[in-house]
């Protein structure tokens, strides 16, 4: 989890653009998706994401992502595409019975949605990995006006998700060596079962939290007005894609005239 | 009772960080593991109790195959304070604090009180017994961890950075139950990257670097191999260093406590003034 | 200005450059005072070293030409200006105190105030923390007030110790002439460097007289005295 989130340093195209215009591919990428129900166009769109991945160095991070998206999507054929009936039927999931019938028509929504929710899932750790945080803070508080102190918790959330995560696996081991054991089957006794792992931590964050807040408020935090260290420009390079962007869904929305 | 062969742990992505560790450790020792960070010495610690598992080689702990027993089976011969006690802490009283780790090794309820009083008042909190431990000092949180580690009796107890992050008093107030504890037969082990704790209690020294043992042996001969040491971005003991400088002129070889040097000052100076008098 | 040396806690008032810190807000005295803690996790907001640094100019809406050149500056003054562009979470924790010592001296105050910086660190960041102190000390002269238990290091680089006990001032004053109370200082628990103690003891045998030394070099000097003292 903290991973698809966690910016991965690079100088790439991709990674030099605007996060209002990163934003903005999203939601192209988003209507696109739902703009053809041909599965070759809408894994078209995908393989365009893995290829932006790919182009920015985040690719070997991304694929993880996918894989696991594509895990899930297939639970979401697997639901869908027993219960459409029309179309030729292909194959049968339990051939001698005749049960779990498969038809063409099936096998394409079932694709199209599968991939029409990759690719547009995907997009969200793309941006993540592409962007700095604070450049996301500073546009979601500049441009978008969201007031300092949430887009401020949002991002000391996620900061914090690994250290937390490093603090749970010392607690772990702590309570291992006293004996603590976490195998039952149980789901009463697992509730209580994490009794000695959720306290500490607990503790734990709230001492952190309160350190934080001291360590900030000695050095002025929330006091007024704020500036900002970084500076975020709309550039040509910005324009000019935002130009593509828009430009390309009215001519995807043509297409099938032509 | 305690033995390592040929022991070398590498992450999944091939980064050895142990590297062929030979130890034996014998019952009743006071041996210290120190090291910079980043050496292994934490990585060896996890070993011991089986939180972590060998990629190659053994460990034998007081009989038990680490590599294929549970932690929670190993707890019973193995018992580690580790540096933060807060790690631990979660019960509304310090007698159910101690309890926890016998309630976990099965041990009969009816035997659990004595035990439980009994580590108390080695370890002097047994007026807290009914206190929230969360409202003790760290210096008191951290001897309920003791007292958690003492009531389970174990053979071996495991240090992990003692006194880093404590009160100087209170460090060497849990290193004197230490060594009190060491003197009746406990096997202690201690990661520290403190020297001058290394010179006032360990008997032997073991020096990880970069995952190989490049010293080990007594401390009053591996705390003066500055090289090793400086490896390890360590310095030798204070009253070691002093007592370098006199070595040539023949004085204080070997000698690293306060109290050493001070036995050998008085007894050369008694030896000179025989020597004039008589 | 001289680096002063506390142990305990505070009671009653403070009053830092004529206001009283509980009138005036935290961003006011943050002009006076910077502050670093204990735990080097718990003071880190940012991933990065340098928007860890303009944090607090940014909080007191300093404009962002000027915190550019104070990013530089501060990291300069704390010895780490090759860590401009790291990323927070790769650092060792005497790093990560020295990129929060840069983010208090950013703010440009005039004392620098630190409670137990090294506690958690081994030798090496101890060292390194300390002797940034050190430097800040003597070529900026920031007024540096350090509480620390690392007895040898506060001989080496503060000039003026006070200790303190249950909320009260015990002793204040030289470096030397602390330590020398031997007698209290064991008593109230704090510690003194291994020579000093040793010294202590020839001096109740009757067998020195002298200064007490504080470090190697002038322990080798009274033990070498000793030694050939009876040599008559």
């Amino acid at each position: 989890m903290p991973a698809m989130v966690e910016y991965i340093k690079a100088d790439s195209f991709f990674h030099r653009l605007n996060p209002i215009t990163k934003i903005l591919w999203t939601f192209t990428v988003l209507i696109m998706s739902f703009l053809f129900n041909d599965p070759l166009a809408v894994f078209i769109i995908l393989l365009s994401n893995l290829l932006i991945a790919s182009i920015s160095g985040i690719l070997r991070q991304i694929l993880p992502v996918i894989k696991a998206l594509f895990i899930f999507s297939f639970l979401l054929i697997i639901f869908q595409i027993f219960f459409v009936d029309e179309g030729k039927t292909l194959f049968y999931a339990i051939p001698y019975f005749n049960i779990g019938r498969v038809t063409d028509t099936g096998l394409d929504m079932s694709l199209v949605m599968s991939f029409r929710m990759v690719a547009t899932v995907s997009t969200i750790p793309i941006l993540m990995m592409t962007t700095q945080m604070t450049d996301m803070v500073v546009v979601l508080v500049e441009k978008l006006k969201i007031p300092f102190k949430y887009a401020f918790m949002f991002i000391t959330a996620l900061r914090f998700i690994p250290t937390f995560m490093e603090e749970m696996e010392q607690i772990l081991q702590a309570q291992m060596s006293r004996g603590y054991n976490s195998d039952t089957r149980n789901p009463f006794k697992k509730l209580v079962i994490i009794i000695p792992l959720a306290i500490p931590l607990l503790v734990s964050s709230v001492k952190k939290t309160e350190k934080m807040a001291i360590s900030m408020e000695a050095r002025g935090f929330a006091s007024g007005p704020r500036s900002y260290y970084r500076k975020i420009d709309m550039r040509k390079t910005d324009y000019a894609v935002i130009a593509a962007l828009v430009a390309v869904i009215p001519a995807a929305a043509l297409m099938p005239l032509l | 009772m305690i033995r390592i062969d040929n022991l070398s742990y590498q992450y999944k992505n091939g980064n050895k960080v142990l590297k062929n560790l030979n130890i034996t450790i014998k019952s009743g020792e006071f041996a210290a593991v120190i090291g910079q960070n980043g050496a292994g010495k934490t990585t060896l610690l996890k070993h011991l109790n089986g939180l972590l598992k060998p990629s190659q080689g053994n460990i034998t702990i007081c009989g038990l195959d680490a590599a294929k027993t549970k932690t929670s089976v190993l707890a019973k011969k193995i018992g580690f304070l580790f540096q933060n006690p807060d790690h631990q802490i979660f019960c509304p009283t310090v007698y159910e604090e101690i309890a926890f780790g016998l309630k976990n090794l099965g041990v009969q309820h009816s035997g659990i009180e004595n035990l439980v009083y009994g580590a108390a008042e080695k370890v002097g909190i047994e007026q807290y017994l009914k206190t929230n431990p969360f409202s003790l000092s760290k210096g008191q949180r951290q001897r309920v961890a003791l007292a958690s580690v003492l009531a389970m009796g174990t053979e071996v107890l495991v240090l992990d950075e003692p006194t880093t992050g404590q009160d100087y008093s209170e460090g060497i107030e849990i290193m004197e139950l230490v060594k009190e504890l060491n003197v009746q037969g406990k096997t202690v082990i201690m990661v520290t990257h403190d020297m001058e704790l290394v010179a006032k209690y360990a008997k032997r020294v073991i020096v990880l670097h970069n995952g190989t043992i490049i010293e080990d042996g007594p401390a009053e001969e591996v705390l003066g191999r500055e090289e090793s040491l400086a490896l390890s971005n360590l310095q030798p003991p204070q009253v070691y260093l002093l007592a370098k400088r006199f070595h040539k002129q023949g004085f204080f070889k070997g000698t690293y406590t306060v109290e050493d040097m001070f036995d050998e000052i008085i007894s050369y100076l008694e030896g000179e003034e025989d020597a004039s008098n008589g | 200005m001289i680096p002063h040396f506390q142990r305990g806690d505070f009671y009653g008032e403070v009053r830092v450059d004529g206001k009283d810190t509980v009138e005036n807000n935290c961003a006011s005295i943050a002009y006076s005072v910077g502050s670093v803690f204990q735990d080097p996790e718990a003071q880190i907001v940012s991933s990065m070293v340098d928007e860890e640094i303009a944090f607090g100019l940014e909080n007191l809406n300093i404009p962002r030409t000027e915190i550019a050149v104070r990013i530089k500056e501060s990291l300069e003054m704390a010895g780490i200006p090759e860590l401009r562009h790291s990323s927070t979470a790769q650092l060792s924790g005497g790093q990560k105190q020295r990129v929060a010592i840069a983010a208090a001296i950013a703010l440009r105050p005039k004392i620098l105030v630190l409670d137990e910086p090294t506690s958690e660190l081994d030798p090496k960041g101890s060292m390194d923390v300390f002797n940034t102190l050190g430097k800040l000390n003597m070529e900026y002269n920031v007024t540096v007030v350090v509480v620390e238990q690392k007895i040898q290091y506060l001989a080496e680089f503060c000039s003026r110790l006070v200790v303190m006990e249950k909320g009260g001032i015990i002793l204040d004053g030289p470096t030397r002439a602390i330590l020398a109370n031997q007698e209290k200082l064991k008593e109230i628990g704090v510690n003194c460097p291994p020579v000093t103690r040793l010294v202590d003891m020839l001096k109740k045998e009757g067998l020195y007289q002298g200064e007490f030394p504080i470090n190697i070099d002038e322990a080798y000097l009274v033990i070498s005295k000793v030694l050939s003292g009876k040599r008559r």
